[in-house]
């Protein structure tokens, strides 16, 4: 990666760090505001913070893929106001479409300071391949990256195998020491994909720790088999997910 | 193996994971595979795999990040087996 964009990476991350005093709040707040709650919330994010305790990184956080602010709520649901103040390394950095926030400028401004690497869909090789260096120097600070294995929001509603995106495999091959961490995150109401959850949704979320095991190939076949695997599974937390609920 | 010969293969392959067979009628060595064809990028890396498997040549990271079009794999191809 060049130095110029090692150095903006850095300063995103300072700006980004400072900031979350006042960004944190904001979010939280919107996230009342809208009346979403997580169940078991407390016992979540104990359970997020002990597994990053345990390992301090590098994770990739891969969640299923429904509405435009999954990552939002995801990371709501990981970690509390407070330990996104003073546990800032532990927030994920996401990869949202461009399109989706640059025409508005305080959600740009947010994404940004939110640990945001905006994604050109159908962009160039150069752009993407840029992209992919910033991911693996962020784990390479053993942070955490949340990628949806899926690319985007599932229009069936329902985890989906046949739309899966294999930059997943990629990172677990190229980032030696990276843990993958599988969330399930559903609302009550959520029927199948939207913009956003309804107003007062009340979530379930599934968090567990994921180990692809041992795929056979290299290259690009161990990258799909490694995208695969954690698909399958998400698709499995999903089957749990509708038995629990009847 | 001649570059048509090449080409109508890959061709062959693109048709089992285009969703509009229609549009590859017209395919080139200019058409982009995802602009062109419509093909979902993570279906582009099961279409390499294909043609490592049909032409029998290992093709890595680096190489398949430069596939954007149909000229390019049967290039690739070409110079896997020279």
């Amino acid at each position: 990666m060049e130095g110029r964009d090692r150095t903006l990476l850095g300063l995103q991350y300072v700006l980004g760090r400072l900031a979350s005093l006042i960004t944190a709040p904001l979010v939280f707040s919107a996230i009342w505001l809208r009346g979403y709650r997580i169940r078991d919330l407390r016992r979540i994010r104990s359970e997020v913070d002990r597994l990053q305790g345990e390992h301090e990184g590098p994770w990739l956080i891969c969640p299923n893929h429904l509405t435009m602010i999954d990552s939002v709520l995801i990371s709501y649901g990981m970690a509390s106001m407070y330990g996104h103040v003073v546990r800032f390394k532990r927030v994920p950095w996401n990869l949202p479409e461009r399109d989706n926030f640059q025409k508005n400028l305080f959600l740009a401004v947010m994404c940004y300071l939110g640990k945001c690497l905006p994604v050109n869909r159908g962009g160039s090789r150069e752009e993407l391949q840029r992209l992919f260096e910033k991911c693996r120097h962020v784990l390479g600070w053993r942070q955490s990256l949340l990628i949806f294995p899926e690319g985007g929001r599932s229009r069936t509603g329902r985890v989906n195998r046949e739309n899966v995106s294999y930059g997943v495999g990629r990172f677990l091959t190229e980032c030696p020491g990276c843990r993958v961490m599988l969330i399930y995150l559903r609302g009550d109401g959520q029927e199948t994909y939207g913009t956003l959850p309804r107003f007062g949704e009340r979530f379930t979320m599934q968090v567990e720790v994921f180990d692809p095991g041992t795929v056979d190939g290299a290259g690009l076949r161990l990258q799909r088999g490694y995208a695969r695997r954690i698909v399958d599974r998400l698709v499995e937390m999903e089957e749990q997910y509708f038995a629990a609920r009847g | 193996m001649s570059e048509e010969q090449i080409t109508k293969k890959v061709i062959e392959i693109l048709r089992g994971y285009v969703k509009d067979a229609s549009l590859l009628e017209k395919a080139t060595g200019e058409t982009h595979i995802l602009k062109d064809l419509k093909v979902n990028s993570a279906r582009l890396v099961d279409i390499i795999i294909k043609c490592e498997d049909v032409f029998g040549a290992t093709i890595d990271d680096d190489e398949a990040d430069r596939i954007a079009t149909i000229g390019d794999a049967v290039a690739l191809i070409q110079q896997k087996a020279a």
